[in-house]
């Protein structure tokens, strides 16, 4: 009974503060969407580190620019600099590291304890917003400015739609670069479109919601998709969806339970990869005993 | 001279084939990696309706020459030469070259044929490359498993759902890597037939690298041979290859006693 009381309680807190907790939510979505929507580049093209790196660069990013306002007086704008370093980060991983008699595992290793380590420098020279970097990183921040809503939203808007009109081209570009090379697409440009769409994504979503449900959203959302083996399109459409769901059920769960957001929604997300085993199983069974 | 007709009926290859117009001529050119040669300077010209297939050991600079042919990578020096702007080349992976991950179904890996330049501005596909599509799954044989995912197709049918994107190029030129690789003898002779009789038919150049040195010698109308151990680049039909001292070399003797007399079906392609 008691447990009813608080969650109507919670209910009707929900309720009267809606206007509260509408950008987060609506930030949530967005970006658990157009993040599923990568995420299956993302898995299918083996880039699941890239993505942590890209995100773990982007509170970098973010540090440096609390840093930058605190001893050098000069003022950018965090969602900037979590930008520009995840977008630096996406560059270098774009680099032929082979080149460099490196493999890419090396530049991935090499770009995710380099900004995990910075960040925690960083972090310790900006004590007094260590609250907002271990935001960023695990994503415990619950409310969202309505900036950094326009920004995920613009962000998020500008990469569907030049993923939705150009994706016949990247995903033959993504998926078979050789062939589409001989074919004459513009197979640098589409990949780089496509690394350009990460990096800004993961820098605007890890500046609002954390780095840590960043990464989940832009790999697990995917990883559930393909549990369903759908056709490639349908792939993408339920990652989206997967994405988004994770997005706002996690910061709901979070709410309701008092949990970290970024915590609840990584698990959120883990948890959808979890149901679409099941369901896969299920369908397995089901067809083997036909 | 029979071979499969690509439709699964039997085909004739006329004994008189000759190769028509070039396609793309290679002139002096010098392969290799960060300015240093890794083979003598390469002329060859490839024509509509030639097949060449490529032979030598790993290792022995077919993959670069390859690699250049595609513009993957500068020659070290000399030039590429298509015979036009209009010549349309297409490459065929290996099977394995599409992950096994992609939930991607025959007729849609299919569908990726008819991109070509800019044309992945137009988000849909037009009606016309769908019957393109169509008529390319029906020519390669590949219609009956079109609807099926590829990662659960046979090796054979992953080969023909290879070819049936080749045929949706609409292509002059078609380069293939090891085509046949991880393929039964049979799989592999079917789909060496069905390159062949492509290329009749459509007047398609066919470059091909691959490891069966019989197989090569039997269809192909030309053959080169690539070492970079004794730095050949040797062509000429089947007796020429086989016969010469670079491939006797790394082979043996045993090709060259066996090999066909004169060229077995085309020409020259100097």
């Amino acid at each position: 009974m008691e447990t009813t009381l608080a969650e109507s309680s919670k209910w009707e807190q929900f309720h009267l503060a809606f206007d509260l907790f509408r950008d987060p939510l609506l930030c949530a979505l967005i970006a658990g969407g157009v993040l599923g929507f990568l995420s299956v580049y993302v898995v299918l093209r083996r880039m699941v580190f890239v993505s942590a790196a890209v995100a773990q660069s982007a509170g970098l990013g973010v540090a440096l620019a609390f840093y930058a306002a605190i001893h050098l007086g000069v003022h950018v704008e965090p969602v900037l600099g979590a930008t520009a370093l995840a977008l630096l980060a996406t560059l270098l991983l774009m680099t032929e590291p082979a080149k460099l008699r490196l493999t890419r595992e090396s530049l991935l290793g090499l770009a995710y304890a380099l900004a995990g380590g910075a960040a925690v420098l960083v972090g310790d020279r900006i004590a007094q917003e260590a609250h907002d970097i271990q935001g960023i990183l695990f994503g415990t921040a619950v409310l969202v400015t309505p900036e950094q809503l326009y920004t995920v939203a613009i962000a998020g808007a500008a990469v569907m739609f030049i993923h939705l009109w150009w994706y016949r081209g990247i995903t033959f570009a993504s998926f078979d670069r050789t062939g589409a090379l001989v074919q004459g697409l513009p197979v640098r440009l589409l990949d780089g479109v496509l690394m350009v769409s990460i990096g800004v994504m993961v820098g605007v979503c890890a500046r609002a919601l954390g780095a840590l449900p960043v990464f989940a959203f832009s790999t697990l959302s995917a990883i559930a998709a393909l549990m369903l083996e759908l056709r490639l399109p349908w792939t993408f459409f339920v990652a989206t969806l997967f994405g988004a769901i994770a997005g706002v059920g996690g910061y709901l769960f979070a709410f309701f339970y008092d949990f970290p957001v970024g915590g609840s929604q990584t698990v959120f997300a883990a948890a959808m990869v979890a149901a679409a085993t099941v369901l896969r199983m299920l369908v397995h069974a089901r067809q083997k005993a036909r | 001279m029979k071979t499969a007709d690509p439709t699964g009926g039997p085909h004739t290859v006329p004994a008189s084939f000759v190769p028509g117009d070039a396609l793309l001529t290679c002139e002096k050119l010098v392969i290799g990696y960060d300015g240093k040669a890794i083979l003598p300077p390469i002329d060859l010209t490839i024509r509509r309706g030639q097949f060449v297939a490529v032979v030598g050991r790993n290792g022995s600079g077919k993959s670069t020459w390859f690699r250049t042919l595609l513009g993957m990578q500068p020659p070290v020096s000399g030039t590429i030469t298509r015979a036009s702007a209009q010549v349309r080349s297409a490459y065929v992976p290996q099977t394995s070259a599409i992950d096994g991950l992609l939930p991607l179904r025959a007729d849609e890996l299919t569908a990726w044929g008819r991109l070509r330049g800019w044309s992945f501005l137009w988000p849909f596909a037009r009606k016309t490359d769908r019957q393109a599509v169509h008529s390319a799954l029906e020519t390669a044989g590949a219609l009956p498993f079109a609807s099926r995912p590829y990662r659960e197709l046979s090796e054979g049918q992953k080969q023909r759902t290879l070819l049936a994107r080749l045929v949706a190029t609409e292509a002059d030129l078609v380069l293939l890597d090891e085509p046949t690789a991880a393929m039964d003898a049979v799989a592999e002779r079917e789909t060496m037939q069905r390159l062949c009789t492509l290329s009749r038919e459509r007047g398609l150049g066919v470059v091909v690298v691959c490891h069966d040195l019989e197989v090569a010698a039997e269809h192909a109308d030309v053959l080169v041979f690539v070492d970079r151990e004794t730095s050949a680049f040797v062509v000429g039909d089947a007796r020429t290859v086989f016969c010469h001292p670079a491939f006797r070399r790394q082979y043996g003797d045993e090709y060259c006693q066996r090999a066909p007399l004169g060229p077995h079906r085309g020409n020259d392609a100097r």
